[in-house]
């Protein structure tokens, strides 16, 4: 495989072609990176990665983006901690420069924001000020003092940030540079050259110099488009080592690393042009989406790109590449694309995560299941029995079987796969079912006795057992007159090939993907379809995942009604009652069966007292939290078996970690 | 007659169980964000400190967390880890140096809360998701309630060792103990539910659990919600039983009082200027009236006399004035000192303080800057008594005037209309955000005290500057309307300040087009439809005055806007307008953005809440000049929000 094959920059060597890209993860401790940092890099240069750049730090001070951006001044630390965790791999680790500009934040700095002109950011409305010579100055001169920082350190070079968050790009787009000076108009690119030439100055020819840029801001009335791109690929190609092609403004933040509504490798064309333009005068890196190794491959064999930005897989999967040179890319744990947890550009500062591999971002403090050495030689096997075939319980089976228990699951079912099966099949959600269906191959490689079509008789049973039963349909908060017909979110996705009759209501008192990806589906079946929601706006859950403006926006296009602010009250035959949230004032909307998308309930079916129970058994959350309780659960379990063994004493637990 | 004298209950004092209060004013509990790793930190102990040394009776700290299921936000002190005992005796000692008690509070969120942080299922009475963070929580058992209640000792012993004066159990808007009260969040069928007896069992436990805690010796409080303001919700004929069977304890020392459920009805429970002070006035009235125990009342008390006279009425033992001393750390003093016309009144814009704190940053506030940075120590002047000439009187320019005269230098400073306030007059001259107004009020009078010499109806030229031979220059010269590229020659396309400024007077069918999602589009739309035009909001966004959620007045927005028949439509942009000859109005060209359509609007006027453009000139003279040091400050560097002014004015001359 050419992924795995080793690549050369600036005469360093790459163990793979595959990088661990930028990208925001709210580990930081104050502006330093932490050694949670450390071992988040360290996991995924162990696991094969080619080159790990690490998050974004601001140049100079004038630039604290979110509260936990690193600062470069700040940084010399964890880069040489990251450093010294990723050399023993060949990893090569760079530091991603940078500054946000007007897409930076004044709630930290309590500063005027920097950009070339004075053009608000389109999300937060914010004016900066337009810089003048000194602010050039001291950006450049950040640039420069930061470069020198990571010689000092010892990394591997230096990735300088023109992609979507950067000042760099909005002085290349016509969208921000409305200046009349040097900096402007035909000198659009003057600041990137600056910056360019003074780190490569700092760094010399020896150290990696890459460069992210975006090559197409998608909007082309103002913006960079892939022709102006390439002529600056082809201009600076010869200054740097690498260029990484991303896509991607203000204008649409979701461009850069959208969600599964995008198509996986959505750059590659654009990452093709780039390359014939830069003509072999430095290596391109193909980002996008690039989940597959698959797709990885041909875009290296068909010449698309010299190297793949596999960033949410490595999140995913920390020992992609490994796998691949084993043969085994099967054995991938697969990216899905939500975004659930490994974007966190929000306010609440979440940890960088995965929903299908929660220890991602917390290596300091998670136990890895895959650590079979950790319980090895502690005495014979126990049977254990699992009850539920959904992401909580083969996680859960995954886990005993990899520390060697023999288990047997048991799923009600014909397929596994429970609640996120059954998500899969709702529009742009489908990568679910690939996490699904990975998580049943492993359970079934690991030997895992499998029934579906089966229930577990609890009674009495004295064995070691984890029950993850799942859900059941909550209560609806409002009242059903005669026989209006209610349909359960569940029961409609598992037919969805025949959806209810006559216009249709969807209930979406939650605002996640569901709702909206129900309104999807019976839009494009050609129901006459309604969301109900009681915020401002559909899909409010969305902002942390990057869909929302794009979902309200598809739901526009598919003809759905959006009804916001809006109560339901009654569902009546042939029509709903909604009242205004502020209001009070009533509504009747046309409707033929309602849809509804509420909060579930835990399966209320009684369990044995020593049973240990996760997921939605719980309480109904999302696949995150499933796979974390049903990981938990097991290493429990494993845990007391260990002590049991050895003799310790067992401490009586109440299923929290203090 | 004495100072005190003219307050004829604020400054008596009052005994709670153990604990004498100087004067009736509690810094009540409120959320700082100022926690790091889960720990009280330094700023806590300076931001309490404070507040002490400012004369406050009684001061309440935020919430101390009892349990790690509960971790709704990430600043939360996790008083369950006994680490947090030496940060609690740095809080206490500094509190006590100025002779002032200070109660800690304790809390469990309980449902109102996500597992985020924590990692953990969010614990309930009932699987009921919680409004604002929409995850099912888990009920709890009999033996995790068990677990609850340990939790709460524990931390009850933690505030002892720490050297608080007594705790206080947060059972109002973000509880477990709310949500087991609650009708809509407790519908167990155990000895938990159904009866206000079997809801109340595990407040009554706590109280149990706590005082065995805390002993004798320290003071024990409840804080009661008396309206949630939800549908099914608790109201108040059941807080004023709650109350009776919490004083028939006899373990408990006063309840305070509270409104509105923290993630449904926030915006009653830190209420904007838009609802009157005194809102919440009839809980503590109806719960005094049923227990003996001193009962404090909160909601909107801005100043000393107002809190008096609720006093006087009878409505509570004990007034709690949050924003009013997060806005003057002196407030009681000054009232007490006979200066209450010195005290920097809030404003309740909710900018700083509460918008902040629902963002997950410090707490600070519009109109002191050294609010969240107390524990920072200001850099020495350069050099006192330097020549300061301030250009510019609004926000900006009077603040960096008042805090350059007060360190020590020889400031003037050049309005050039007939009197200063800038921009903040002119927003505030909307009824429904009049107190807005007060954060020049405030500054201006504080320029007075510290002896600037302000002059009015002069604007500066860059000669005239130099006349007054400065050594430092501080330009603030605002901003000016910037008109959107599509206006042309119409001039029935006008500005929102050419509206409030009185150089326009829209009629008849108005659209206001909302580039700001502020109070500028929102404001300008009320008066006019008060005025009897036809108001159309029309944004880009997909909010209309997005931000006013941040700062509380959405829903007040939203439910006047709908009264006065004022309609809102999103995701448009404006492509172009043309006059329309035949009704002397004009039409404008939308497009909605999301699905690529476009339409035409008629209209008779357009009113933009738009970006403006910096009023730099000066600057452009200026700066570089020889002999003194130039510096500019708030709209004309970036127009932007108030804060942005008085925190600049503030940096640039503290650091003169």
């Amino acid at each position: 495989m050419k992924l795995t094959e080793p690549a050369e920059l600036a005469g360093r060597t790459a163990p793979s072609r595959v990088l661990f890209g930028p990208h925001e993860t709210n580990l930081g401790r104050g502006r330093a990176l932490s050694d949670a940092h450390v071992a988040y890099y360290a996991r995924r240069a162990a696991g094969g990665a080619g080159i790990v750049v690490t998050e974004t730090a601001s140049v100079h001070e004038s630039d604290w983006p979110y509260e936990r951006a690193p600062l470069a001044a700040e940084c010399g630390p964890g880069w040489a901690g990251v450093l010294g965790a990723c050399r023993p791999h060949g990893t090569l680790v760079l530091a991603s420069l940078g500054h946000a500009g007007s897409q930076g934040s004044s709630a930290f700095s309590q500063r005027p924001l920097w950009a070339p002109s004075r053009v608000p950011d389109v999300a937060s409305r914010e004016l900066p000020m337009e810089m003048e010579t000194a602010e050039i100055r001291a950006v450049v001169a950040g640039f420069t003092v930061a470069a020198e920082l990571t010689v000092d350190t010892g990394l591997d070079g230096v990735e300088v940030d023109a992609g979507q968050h950067s000042l760099l790009r909005q002085f290349l787009s016509g969208l921000t540079n409305q200046r009349g000076d040097g900096y402007g108009g035909h000198g659009r690119t003057l600041l990137l050259r600056e910056v360019l030439a003074a780190v490569r100055a700092r760094i010399g020819a020896g150290r990696v110099l890459g460069l992210r840029l975006s090559c197409d801001e998608l909007a082309p009335w103002a913006g960079v488009t892939p022709e102006h791109a390439a002529g600056i690929a082809s201009d600076l190609a010869g200054a740097v080592d690498y260029l990484a092609v991303v896509r991607g403004s203000a204008m649409g933040t979701s461009a850069t690393r959208p969600d599964s509504h995008t198509e996986p490798g959505f750059n590659l064309e654009l990452c093709r042009q780039m390359r014939a333009a830069v003509d072999g005068a430095a290596a391109v890196a193909l980002q996008g989406s690039v989940v597959d190794p698959g797709q990885a491959e041909r875009a290296l064999t068909d010449g698309a790109a010299d190297l793949v930005e596999m960033t949410r897989a490595q999140i995913a999967d920390p020992e992609l590449v490994r796998k691949v040179r084993a043969g085994q890319a099967e054995r991938v744990r697969p990216c899905t694309l939500t975004n659930q947890r490994c974007r966190v550009r929000d306010n609440r500062n979440p940890v960088v995560s995965c929903i299908g591999e929660p220890r991602s971002g917390h290596e300091t403090t998670d136990p890895a299941p895959e650590d079979v050495a950790a319980t090895a030689g502690t005495g014979t096997s126990r049977p254990v029995l699992v009850v539920g075939g959904g992401p909580a319980g083969l996680e859960a089976a995954r886990v005993l079987a990899l520390r060697g228990h023999r288990v047997r699951l048991v799923e009600r079912e014909a397929e596994l796969g429970g609640m996120l099966a059954l998500a899969a099949r709702l529009p742009g959600r489908a990568r679910l079912g690939a996490l699904a269906g990975w998580l049943a191959a492993e359970v079934h490689r690991l030997g895992v006795e499998v029934a579906t079509g089966a229930e577990a008789n609890l009674t009495g049973l004295a064995g070691e057992v984890i029950v993850a039963t799942g859900s059941v349909p909550g209560p609806l908060p409002y009242t059903v007159h005669g026989d209006a017909r209610v349909l359960d979110v569940a029961d409609l996705l598992r037919a969805p090939g025949t959806p209810p009759e006559g216009p249709v209501t969807v209930y979406d008192p939650v605002g996640d993907a569901v709702g909206v990806g129900v309104a999807e589906l019976l839009a494009a079946a050609g129901r006459a379809t309604t969301i109900v929601t009681q915020d401002q706006v559909v899909g409010t859950q969305l902002a942390l995942t990057g869909d929302l403006a794009d979902a309200n926006a598809r739901l526009q296009r598919a003809g759905v009604r959006l009804a916001k602010r809006s109560v339901l009250r009654a569902v009546h035959p042939g029509h709903v009652l909604v009242t205004d949230a502020f209001t009070g004032t009533p509504t009747e909307l046309d409707s033929a069966t309602l849809v509804h998308c509420g909060h579930r309930l835990p399966d209320p079916a009684p369990v044995p007292g020593h049973a240990r129970v996760a997921g939605d058994r719980v309480a109904p959350r999302t696949v995150h939290e499933a796979v974390l309780e049903g990981r938990r659960a097991a290493l429990a379990l494993v845990s007391a078996h260990r002590r049991s063994n050895s003799g310790e004493h067992s401490r009586a637990t109440t299923g929290v970690a203090l | 007659m004495t100072a005190t004298g003219r307050y004829r209950y604020l400054f008596r004092p009052l005994r709670i169980g153990p604990v004498t209060l100087a004067n009736r004013v509690v810094f009540s509990a409120h959320l700082t964000n100022y926690a790091a790793d889960g720990l009280p930190s330094e700023q806590h102990a300076a931001y309490y400190a404070a507040r002490a040394a400012g004369g406050a009776g009684l001061i309440i700290t935020e919430e101390h967390s009892t349990h790690p299921t509960d971790w709704p936000y990430e600043k939360l002190i996790h008083g369950f880890h006994p680490e947090v005992v030496p940060g609690y005796r740095r809080i206490t000692d500094a509190v006590h140096a100025h002779g002032v008690p200070i109660f800690a509070q304790l809390n469990h969120n309980g449902g109102q809360a996500s597992s985020m942080y924590s990692r953990l299922p969010v614990w309930a009475p009932s699987p009921v998701p919680d409004p604002m963070f929409r995850e099912v929580p888990k009920a709890v058992t009999i033996a995790e309630i068990d677990e609850i209640v340990a939790g709460y000792a524990t931390v009850a012993g933690h505030c002892r060792a720490g050297g608080f004066d007594g705790v206080e159990l947060q059972c109002s808007h973000s509880s477990i103990v709310r949500g087991f009260l609650s009708p809509a969040t407790n519908v167990r069928t155990d000895d938990y539910g159904g009866t206000l007896a079997n809801r109340a069992r595990l407040l009554l436990r706590l109280v149990d659990a706590v005082r065995e805690a805390i002993g004798p010796d320290l003071a024990l409080g409840v804080r009661l919600c008396g309206d949630e303001l939800i549908e099914g919700g608790t109201t108040i004929d059941e807080a004023v039983e709650v109350a009776r069977r919490v004083e028939a304890t006899g373990k408990v020392d006063y309840i305070n009082t509270s409104i509105g459920v923290a993630t449904s009805t926030l915006y009653m429970i830190e209420a904007s200027m838009s609802v009157p002070p005194g809102y919440a006035m009839f809980i503590p009235s109806a719960i005094r009236k049923a227990v003996e125990l001193p009962v404090v009342g909160v909601g909107r008390f801005k100043d000393p006399v107002q809190a008096d006279r609720a006093l006087a009425e009878g409505h509570a033992d004990l007034i709690g004035v949050v924003r009013g001393q997060i806005a003057d750390a002196d407030f009681v003093g000054k009232a007490r000192a006979g200066h209450a016309t010195d005290i920097r009144t809030c404003l309740s814009c909710n900018q700083e303080c509460v918008g902040r704190m629902g963002l997950n940053r410090w707490l600070g506030c519009i109109e002191n800057p050294r609010t969240g940075r107390e524990s920072v120590p200001l850099p020495m002047p350069v050099r006192r008594g330097r020549r300061v000439v301030v250009v510019g009187g609004g926000p900006a320019g009077l603040q960096a005037a008042a805090t350059a005269a007060e360190r020590g230098h020889e400031v003037t400073l050049l309005e050039r209309r007939q009197s200063t306030g800038g921009q903040v007059s002119v927003a505030a001259s909307v009824p429904s955000r009049a107190e807005f107004l007060d954060v020049v009020r405030n500054s201006l009078a504080e320029c007075r005290r510290h002896g600037v010499d302000v002059r009015t109806g002069l604007g500066a030229t860059a000669g005239e500057v130099r006349a007054l031979r400065p050594e430092v220059v501080v330009l603030a010269t605002g901003a000016r309307p910037q008109p959107p590229y599509w206006k042309g020659e119409l001039d029935r396309v006008v500005d929102v300040r050419d509206v409030l400024e009185g150089r326009a007077a829209p009629e008849g069918d108005v659209v206001v087009v909302d580039d700001l999602g502020f109070h500028q589009a929102t404001s300008v739309a009320e008066l006019l439809a008060d005025r009897g035009c036809t108001v159309r909001i029309s944004t880009s966004g997909m909010v209309v005055g997005q931000d006013l959620g941040v700062t509380l007045d959405l829903e007040t927005f939203n439910v006047r806007a709908a009264a006065k028949g004022i309609t809102q439509t999103t995701d448009e942009v404006v492509l172009g307008a043309t006059a329309d000859g035949s009704t002397g109005g004009v039409r404008l060209q939308m497009l909605t953005h999301t699905t690529g359509s476009t339409t035409e609007v008629p209209c008779d006027w357009v009113v933009c809440a738009t970006h403006q453009e910096p009023e730099d000139e000066l600057w452009h003279e200026l700066s570089g000049a020889a002999g003194f040091e130039v510096h500019r400050v708030g709209d004309c560097v970036a127009p932007r929000r108030a804060h942005a002014a008085v925190i600049e004015g503030h940096r640039v001359a503290a650091g003169i």
